[in-house]
């Protein structure tokens, strides 16, 4: 996988908006992952599980999931950019976090309590409908958050002082005044 | 997978189905149909693995295919014994909530249903593996679908002509050679999408400011046999190119042959290719940039030498047949293309290379010797330049004769003919003390291995191709590469323009494109999202800092060529 990433290239560049496109595609694929849990009666059950009301374990995990679109966008950089790719990305990725998150830190958070039978099937669904709903619509959302390439050009990483590397005179500097 | 597992308890050994389990949990009342849900719904699961198989796991492990499978199939086994199916027994509870603990949430599984599980997944494995071999390319003689129809939604002004302002240039990879001994074609124009995003790509290449853009119709589709061209592949986009450009620089042979004709090695290739010359300028009398064939050395090594390419052999007989095959190609296309268009420009692509001895040793520096010799073998024929001595012998062992070495060598060669001198950085080579060749990275730079050709042949030069794997590090070699452009044009060579290949990533090029694998060589302005990279930005920059300067608004070198 890591090689896969590193094709597209870790670094979005500087034009691109990564976190922010991930943040606003995670709050809206959230839509669709909490419809599940209510069809499911899974919001309850979690809420139950976690001794909070239903409305603040909503909005918790509302704001959860921004942060695990933001995180999605980071990680998985230009691939979550593909239009063809994407859906399924962010499949692995909401498998992951079902798998991570609500099979095995809600049980630990909760003192061992758990979902189970229908509230548990609409967990899994609502996650993987999240992944879905969050690899295809990042693209889409991450589009015209972009900085235009006018704009983009301009940042001083791409410009004539790109040829020396920035990096290497300062790093020599710094070796010659610990020696 | 199911098969195996329904044989399982069929035989009443301890079995795994996760359609039955699916099923269990289904919610309807008739069993055919949650039967039939359940099925989709693994079936579904098995898909969406495989793709992820394709995606991130198939070609980075280096073994076979079959193996390959076999150890990807580990991943989803561990996933299902450890997290699905202890939660489909909690799905399956009757309760709403429960409270676990790590031994009774992973004691539902068995040992020998937990092997029976790990075996169904091995299988699986071992299916895909053998399934999903060659992601990119088609069996050769076979077609891709056409390119997409152009749409009229551009806001570009129109296609200046005869523009002798510097060329600020990036290319289309458009490489298509055979592999597997002719029965498999690459083809990267399709490997990176350009058939279906074309236009897109021109629109992107018209953003970044980009001038000229090297581009190389698909030989291999358009010449179906003698007298014979499918125009489909190519009519859309030169339409767009023609109205709003930029400028095309045509690649007409790009390290590929139609399977009709054979390889490099056949004689016949320069008839066959002058034909297709002649009749290329003809349907489009408007195109004046041409490149007759490609890079003729790298072509001539990669089929005739490293045996990684078209008739992939292994010997110097065959490079030197190769690379006269070529030249000769070259020669007669210019010819065709001039009798159509007088003032046609030929730039004369070829990679720019050198071969450093590692040590005074005979033996060492004797390869090296061989090699620089060899790298100039297809531009000494086009350019009529005294052959090497090496050269000279190879190509009369072959069967070459002295009196059609001197045809060439006598030739007038065309008034406006540009040498294209490409670098990467693997193109200088260190022959080590064992005779091997190593690359070694930037040592003099372009700089110095182009001006050995500007004082081989004394022509009007151009950098014609560079990149960077390394896409962090991207930008930095393109500020490089353009400081060794000025400096160069600074020492008073007519330098007439500059080249970042390509316009979007390629595809295997970090194993020549020597097996169908699919990886993603991330050297573009563009990544194959069509999303900029930093390199992209960076040549946008320098290309707005440049163009308006009065030394290259007005480039003296191509206006002496394009008058």
């Amino acid at each position: 996988m890591a090689t896969f990433l590193s094709a597209h290239g870790y670094d979005p560049g500087p034009s691109q908006r990564p976190l922010a496109a991930g943040a606003i595609s995670g709050l809206l694929a959230t839509a669709p992952a909490v419809a599940i849990l209510l069809w499911f009666g899974s919001l309850k059950v979690e809420a139950a599980i976690l001794r909070l009301p239903t409305l603040l374990t909503l909005l918790c995990g509302w704001a959860a999931m921004a942060v695990a679109g933001a995180l999605y966008a980071r990680l998985f950089g230009r691939a979550a950019n593909n239009v063809r790719g994407g859906w399924l990305f962010g499949m692995a990725f909401g498998f992951a976090l079902w798998a991570g998150g609500a099979v095995l830190v809600l049980p630990l958070a909760s003192g061992g309590r758990a979902p189970a039978g229908a509230a548990a099937f609409g967990v899994a669904l609502s996650m993987l409908a999240w992944g879905l709903a969050i690899g295809l619509l990042l693209p889409f959302v991450h589009r015209p958050l972009h900085e235009s390439l006018e704009t983009g050009s301009h940042h001083p990483e791409v410009g004539p002082d790109a040829a020396a590397g920035k990096d290497h005179p300062i790093r020599e500097t710094r070796q010659e005044k610990r020696g | 997978m199911e098969v195996f597992s329904l044989a399982l308890g069929a035989a009443g050994l301890p079995s795994v189905d996760f359609v039955r389990d699916l099923s269990a949990i289904a919610f309807s009342n008739s069993p055919a149909l949650t039967t039939a849900s359940a099925l989709v719904a693994h079936l579904s699961i098995g898909v969406c693995w495989a793709i992820f198989y394709a995606s991130f796991v198939w070609g980075r492990i280096k073994v076979r295919p079959l193996v390959q499978g076999l150890l990807f199939s580990l991943l989803p086994a561990a996933l299902a014994i450890l997290i699905v199916y202890p939660e489909l027994a909690l799905i399956r509870s009757a309760s709403d909530t429960v409270t676990l603990d790590p031994a009774s949430f992973l004691g539902t599984l068995s040992i020998p249903m937990a092997a029976s599980l790990l075996v169904a997944h091995l299988l699986f494995g071992l299916t895909i593996g053998a399934i999903y071999r060659r992601p990119v390319g088609y069996a050769a003689g076979k077609k891709p679908s056409p390119p997409s129809r152009r749409r009229a939604r551009s806001q570009h002004p129109p296609r200046r002509e005869g523009s002798t302002g510097f060329m600020f240039a990036t290319g289309i990879e458009c490489s298509y050679p055979t592999i597997d001994h002719g029965r498999w074609r690459r083809d990267e124009m399709d490997s990176t999408s350009h058939y279906r995003l074309w236009q897109h790509d021109f629109e992107l290449a018209r953003e970044i400011g980009i001038t000229h853009i090297r581009y190389g119709p698909p030989l291999h589709l358009i010449f179906e046999g003698p007298g014979r061209y499918d125009w489909s592949y190519i009519d859309p986009q030169m339409a767009e190119l023609e109205a709003l450009g930029p400028e095309p620089i045509i690649d007409l042979c790009h390290f590929g042959l139609p399977s009709w004709v054979g390889d490099f090695q056949n004689p016949e290739i320069a008839d066959a290719l002058a034909d297709y010359a002649a009749a290329f300028a003809e349907r489009f009398p408007w195109v004046r940039f041409y490149t007759p064939v490609n890079e003729m050395y790298v072509c001539a090594r990669m089929s005739a030498l490293d045996g990684l390419w078209n008739e992939q052999l292994r010997d110097d007989g065959a490079y030197a047949r190769a690379a006269w095959n070529l030249a000769n190609a070259s020669i007669r296309m210019s010819d065709k293309i001039l009798e159509r268009r007088k003032d046609a420009v030929l730039v004369n692509s070829e990679s720019g290379e050198f071969y450093q001895p590692c040590c005074p040793d005979e033996h060492v520096r004797a390869i090296a010797d061989e090699a620089n010799e060899r790298r100039f073998l297809p531009l000494d024929l086009i350019f009529a330049h005294p052959l090497g001595g090496q050269m000279h012998d190879l190509l009369c062992a072959q069967g070459i004769s002295k009196d059609d070495i001197g045809r060439l060598a006598r030739r007038k060669v065309p008034r406006r003919s540009i040498l294209g001198v490409d670098y990467y950085e693997w193109n200088e080579r260190l022959i080590d003390s064992n005779g091997q060749a190593l690359a070694l990275g930037e040592l003099f730079g372009w700089y110095v291995i182009a001006s050995q050709y500007w004082d081989r042949y004394h022509r009007p030069m151009m950098h014609t191709e560079t990149n960077k794997m390394d896409a962090a590090g991207a930008p930095r070699w393109l500020w490089r590469q353009w400081h060794n452009v000025q400096l160069l044009r600074k020492s008073g060579v007519p330098l007439v323009g500059f080249t970042w290949y390509s316009l979007t990533d390629q595809i295997d090029w970090s194993i020549a494109m020597s097996q169908a694998v699919g990886i993603v060589y991330p050297v573009g302005l563009f990544d194959l999202n069509r999303e900029a990279r930093t390199v992209g930005l960076a040549y946008k920059h320098l290309i707005d800092l440049y163009r308006d300067e009065p030394d290259y608004r007005d480039c003296k070198a191509l206006k002496e060529i394009i008058d």
